[in-house]
């Protein structure tokens, strides 16, 4: 090609626009014989399924490992199937009894279910008291194993264990990072609606191990997870003015951020763990202000005559979004996480009395997600960081409170569907599909979703 | 009798215009050529929608491609309802063909030789500007006639001269090196049908219906069957398009061959998962049920699995 383009005499020498028709055309003779000698393609364009995955009881390394090997299996499968992007096999459909994991299994029996996916493993436990698990991941149509692990753990965080295993096969079949092995604070409610009893709570991501971290003397709100330590902030009507909290989950030791004049509330770590930003109250006005838990001293980010409260970092550390009323109804603000110039991101569409408020920043960094209220319905919406993009995930009587799983594709809030009842905690996928309520032993409010614990 | 004026030259403006619209309007019926059906995507084996090659005076019942002789598929002309354009043959028994004028009169070169043309008695015709459409000659005849003729005189000298007198004969000889100007180079009005298997009842269909080479088609009817096993990993909302091709080959019976081959490298976690789960799907889903009649184009192709939704 370029023999022929190249300028040899001034009669045949080509101006440049000849030259390009030339590339662009020869360009299109070459794709042509591209196309021309490649095999014939047959476009395959579905809908998004979820994964038949069989889950067969773990085996039993020792005769009294029987009752953890089927807890085991029931957990994960439970988390597959929640996920919305496994559909597990009953367990009564199986032809293989799977007796040793370390031979490849009999495909044909697994094909024949219908498993595209299939996991086995083993609980042992071990001569120092210790219990082994271990497990393979098997594709059934191609025979390969897509990942095997083993563990060694105190026999009483087997549910752990199977969380882990979870996040493993999450992870190695849809190629994002699971969210399982992490907990959940929120506020247990009890009792009738006039003296309704609030306690902070602390749950497994799934709804088990329930813990119950104050005694509902007093009145707890908006707890929030420590991303790096043990440790949560929430707000608590203690005697006097309302305050922000610091607790240890593992020594149950608490203390208040800061000596502040009037309430302190809406607290959240920042992404390191090492400051609190919370809002303070100034008179009729509140602002945001941030403090350092070792040296304790505080900056203030924002003044102004408005209520500026809700803070959240953004993954990086490096921004805030907040709700302010400062342009009349609360909407959503992004600013320097050093305070300055804040930008307003949130604009109802379909109602212009709308507001939008409780945001917080996807351990992802793509989205904040966001209570939106207006038309009567209370929505739990998402939204990129500038505003774009909104998306609602839910609507009602009353949905409040969203928080992003770790891996930032499930959002868990709670709902309260009106009437003599109570809230209850509930979570959607990003998408707005796979709506699961969290079971939680009575009425629940206000979840934060922890980081991985591994 | 007095005459409205304007009533005449109202009925004749009405008269030519409904004259002319009578002559512009009455175009010609709208020619719908029948064209090979495009393949939809819902479509079962036994209602194949396809035209299959074969004639229109065909029968309907008839299913199997016009098939004439054993070879590699190819479209053939509808013979029916058309003349076979076959030029009567001319041999030298018949009588010559008028001289040709010379190939290429020069227009531009002046004719200085045309006022002795004017004095000559016989009227020459002059050299037409357009090649008069040669009577249809054979062309073994024309080949033969090409050996022996003169090289063509230059205008000039033919203006100058009478038209010359018809050359006696010549002797018809047999160069045995030029046997192939004796080939008929014209393509055949008429080619055989072919196909995989014989068929000599033409089909009802189209002469140049391709359903034999419709990959669309079976290529429809692999998807359906490999949509069946393909479970799709969901990408989130902010999924980014990603394909996953592999290079399949069956067999007869629509069993793979081999193990299907991956054709894309996956870059990301998520099209490996992707990659991973069109190939469980292709795997799942064998044995393929698919038009035989189009197995040479089956047996070796590649399907792409493309995570866009529908």
């Amino acid at each position: 090609m370029s023999e022929q383009h190249r300028p040899t005499n001034a009669p045949f020498r080509m101006g440049r626009r000849q030259l390009l028709s030339g590339l662009a055309s020869s360009g299109l003779i070459l794709s042509g014989v591209h196309h021309a000698f490649g095999q014939v393609r047959v476009p395959v364009v579905g809908e998004a399924a979820p994964l038949p995955i069989a889950i067969p009881n773990f085996v039993a390394g020792t005769p009294s490992d029987g009752e953890v090997g089927l807890g085991v299996a029931q957990v994960i499968t439970n988390n597959l199937k929640r996920s919305g992007l496994f559909a597990p096999i009953d367990q009564a459909a199986f032809i293989e009894k799977i007796a040793n994991i370390d031979a490849a299994p009999q495909f044909q029996n697994w094909k024949t279910i219908n498993a595209q996916a299939l996991v086995t493993g083993r609980m042992t436990r071990q001569g120092d008291g210790r219990l082994k698990a271990e497990f393979r991941l098997w594709d059934v149509n191609t025979g390969q194993q897509l990942t095997g692990q083993q563990y060694f753990t105190s026999p009483e965080y087997w549910r752990r264990i199977a969380h882990i295993i979870s996040d493993q096969i999450y992870e190695r079949l849809t190629g994002e990072k699971g969210y399982f092995d992490s907990r959940v604070v929120f506020v247990d409610e009890t009792g009738p609606k006039e003296r309704r009893v609030k306690r902070l709570a602390l749950m497994d991501q799934d709804g088990a191990n329930v813990r119950y971290l104050t005694r509902g003397t007093d009145l707890v709100l908006t707890p929030r997870f420590s991303p790096s330590t043990q440790e949560i902030t929430y707000m608590e009507f203690g005697q006097g003015d309302p305050r922000v909290y610091l607790r240890n989950i593992e020594t149950g030791q608490s203390e208040i951020v800061g000596n502040f004049p009037g309430m302190s509330f809406a607290p959240r770590f920042s992404p390191d763990g090492q400051r609190v930003i919370m809002s303070l109250q100034q008179g009729g006005n509140s602002n945001l202000f941030v403090m350092d838990l070792r040296s304790k001293s505080t900056t203030r980010l924002t003044d102004t005559p408005a209520i500026d409260t809700s803070p959240s970092y953004s993954p990086d550390g490096a921004r805030i979004c907040f709700e302010s009323d400062r342009g009349g109804r609360p909407q959503i603000y992004v600013m320097p996480a050093t305070g300055g110039p804040a930008q307003r991101i949130s604009f109802s569409k379909d109602d212009s009395n709308g507001s939008y408020s409780t945001p917080v920043w996807s351990p992802r960094g793509d989205y904040i997600a966001f209570t939106k209220q207006g038309s009567g319905q209370f929505s739990i919406g998402i939204m990129k960081p500038d505003g774009s993009g909104e998306r609602i995930l839910t609507s009602g009587f009353h949905n409040e409170g969203p928080t992003f799983a770790p891996n930032g594709r499930v959002v868990m809030f709670f709902r309260d569907p009106g009437g003599n009842g109570g809230p209850s905690l509930f979570t959607v996928d990003i998408s707005g599909r796979n709506e699961q309520r969290v079971p939680t032993p009575g009425f629940a409010s206000d979840p934060a979703w922890s980081p991985l614990l591994s | 009798m007095k005459v409205d004026k304007t009533l005449v030259a109202s009925v004749a403006l009405h008269v030519l215009v409904i004259g002319w619209g009578l002559v512009s309007f009455s175009s010609k019926a709208f020619e719908s050529t029948p064209e090979e059906t495009l393949p939809v995507d819902i479509i079962s084996s036994d209602q194949l929608a396809k035209v299959v090659a074969g004639m229109k005076s065909g029968k309907k019942e008839n299913p199997k491609p016009l098939v004439d002789k054993v070879a590699e598929a190819k479209p053939v002309d509808d013979a029916v309802g058309k003349i076979t354009e076959k030029a009567p043959i001319v041999t030298d028994t018949a009588p010559p063909p008028q001289p040709k004028p010379a190939e290429k009169p020069v227009e531009k070169k002046p004719d200085p030789p045309k006022p002795v043309v004017e004095n000559k008695p016989n009227e020459e015709p002059k050299p037409i500007e357009k090649k008069p459409d040669p009577p249809k000659v054979d062309p073994i005849a024309e080949a033969l006639k090409k050996e022996e003729k003169k090289p063509p005189p230059k205008p000039q000298v033919q203006a100058a001269t009478p038209p010359q007198p018809t050359k006696p004969k010549a002797e018809r000889t047999f160069d045995q090196t030029k046997i192939a100007a004796l080939l008929d180079k014209r393509d055949p009005s008429r080619n055989a049908a072919a196909g995989d298997t014989l068929n000599s009842n033409a089909a009802l269909g189209l002469v140049n219906g391709k359903a034999a080479d419709n990959s669309a088609t079976w290529g429809a009817l692999f998807k359906e069957q490999v949509l069946r096993c393909w479970k799709k990993p969901y990408g989130g909302i902010e999924a980014q398009r990603v394909e996953a091709e592999f290079s399949i080959k069956l067999k007869k019976d629509g069993t793979l061959e081999a193990m299907p081959a991956a054709q894309t490298t996956p870059a990301s976690p998520f099209q490996r998962v992707f990659q991973e789960s069109g190939l469980r799907a292709i795997i799942e889903c064998a044995p393929y049920r698919l038009p035989p009649a189009f197995f040479e184009e089956w047996k070796y192709f590649n399907p792409v699995f493309d995570s866009r939704d529908l």
